[in-house]
């Protein structure tokens, strides 16, 4: 029951972390966060193909349709696309 | 044109350093048609863990097998299209919770629909997208059959560029068009078919914040409205609209010394069924000669809609003992690994998914239906001019 406990804390305190970072996104964006300004000649690392958003769109696509499928959550990466009777 | 043998991570550097230069950018940083063109196989095998002893009342323990292929070309169609058929099967098998009854001991007990189900679906999209100097925008049109269920979607998207190009932004809509008509087997189901409509709109904007960092939050909004309810349960009765939103953020962030970069993602999504969930997933992709090795983690915790209970309580207007709509928490493992030889990538990819009750951060009751999967992909690409 403790153990239980704990975990749910430790949980809890992540994803506090994580609201942090959405909060911080959201103050770059609107402008309340300084950004570094990196020239279109020094975005050698930025291109890499491990710096994208996501590895292979076929299989971001595909776990999206299993996640949506097993959870009630869904949404979040773009277009919601076509539907299925998956149960 | 003659493609460069080797990758060296010289080479490698060089070539993305002129990749992001406006007149020869690629997909990486937008706003060109891919340079080349791309054909791609994949085939996933999904297998559900069976379900323990004591979660069963009656039935096979077994659960859902689906074998999954997804076929693609991708191409450039002169200076500023691109073209994209995908084709995608689902074949599958199994069993799936028909409802939840109780043990003598009072204890809930899932009775299952028998292992009987078999259903192959294809889904055919087709993608076109038009580049300009500062983004791009993309239309695509999917079809989706299997014997029980038929969707027509389509989505448009668009991003552009601002700031120097160290910000995109992206918005997207898409609507699909669902037809169910259950088959009738070895359980009973009680329409003869129904309709559903989903429309969804995102919107989200990236920016550069150093040269190995770059951040992105993002907004959406799904309405569904029709047959919301799962007709192969007995006990299931869900309201005809559902208003979702969600809001997503992520870094990517590459450590030079190490060659490697980190993933970082969170979404929170909430409902008007009255769910809620955290997503949170961290990744590291390490490069090493043509080799590239991804072993990520997600966690995931949800909280139960307000119509669910662990037993169907059916004497209300809206119920359900869909174990999906329960509070529970969810821990994914994976790997991916890939090889690029010459004009050919070749892909290997094994996951772990495990659910629990205790593992949500939400309050709520459990389900005996939670399940467990194995994921497994092989695959092969081949880029050609």
């Amino acid at each position: 029951m403790l153990f239980r406990l704990y975990r749910r804390k430790v949980a809890t305190q992540i994803i506090d972390l994580l609201r942090a970072l959405a909060l911080l996104s959201l103050g770059i964006i609107s402008g309340c966060v300084t950004v570094e300004e990196v020239a279109p000649w020094d975005r050698g690392y930025l291109a890499e193909a491990g710096m994208q958003w996501d590895l292979s769109s076929r299989d971001a696509k595909l776990e999206g349709h299993v996640y949506t499928s097993k959870e009630a959550s869904s949404g979040g990466t773009g277009s919601a696309g076509g539907g299925c009777g998956c149960n | 044109m003659q493609r460069l043998p080797a990758r060296s991570p010289l080479v490698r550097r060089l070539s993305q350093t002129v990749a992001v230069l406006p007149i020869y950018q690629g997909s990486v940083l937008a706003d060109a048609p891919p340079t080349f063109t791309e054909v791609g196989l994949r085939y996933t095998q999904y297998t559900e863990d069976a379900l323990s002893d004591d979660k069963v009342l009656f039935g096979s323990k077994d659960r859902y097998d689906i074998n999954i292929t997804q076929l693609w070309i991708e191409a450039p169609v002169g200076a500023s299209w691109s073209v994209a058929l995908d084709v995608q099967n689902d074949y599958q098998t199994g069993a799936s919770p028909w409802f939840v009854g109780t043990t003598s001991e009072g204890n809930p007990g899932v009775i299952m629909s028998g292992a009987s189900i078999q259903d192959n679906r294809v889904e055919v999209g087709v993608t076109t997208r038009y580049f300009w100097a500062d983004g791009n925008a993309g239309f695509n049109v999917i079809h989706s059959d299997e014997d029980d269920y038929e969707a027509v979607a389509w989505s448009m998207d668009a991003a552009w560029n601002t700031n120097r190009n160290t910000r995109t932004w992206t918005a997207s809509a898409s609507s699909s068009h669902d037809t169910v008509e259950p088959t009738q087997e070895k359980i009973p189901v009680f329409i003869d078919k129904e309709k559903l409509d989903t429309h969804s709109l995102y919107f989200g904007v990236s920016q550069i914040l150093s040269r190995t960092a770059i951040v992105k939050v993002g907004l959406s909004y799904t309405y569904s409205e029709g047959f919301l309810s799962d007709p192969y349960k007995l006990r299931d009765a869900r309201p005809e609209a559902h208003h979702r939103y969600t809001l997503a953020t992520g870094l990517r962030q590459h450590f030079v010394p190490l060659d490697g970069s980190l993933h970082a993602d969170y979404r929170y999504y909430s409902d008007d069924w009255g769910s809620q969930s955290h997503t949170v997933s961290l990744g590291w992709v390490q490069q090493w000669d043509r080799h590239t090795l991804n072993p990520y983690l997600r966690y995931y915790s949800q909280g139960q809609a307000d119509f669910f209970s662990p037993v169907a309580d059916f004497t209300s207007a809206y119920y359900s003992d869909d174990y999906r709509l329960s509070s529970f928490g969810a821990l994914t493992a994976g790997l991916r690994w890939t090889v690029e030889v010459g004009d050919w990538t070749a892909e290997a990819q094994l996951e772990r998914y495990v659910s629990d009750h205790g593992w949500s951060t939400f309050a709520g009751e459990s389900a005996p239906g939670l399940v467990d999967f194995w994921r497994g992909t092989i695959g092969i690409i081949w880029r050609f001019d």
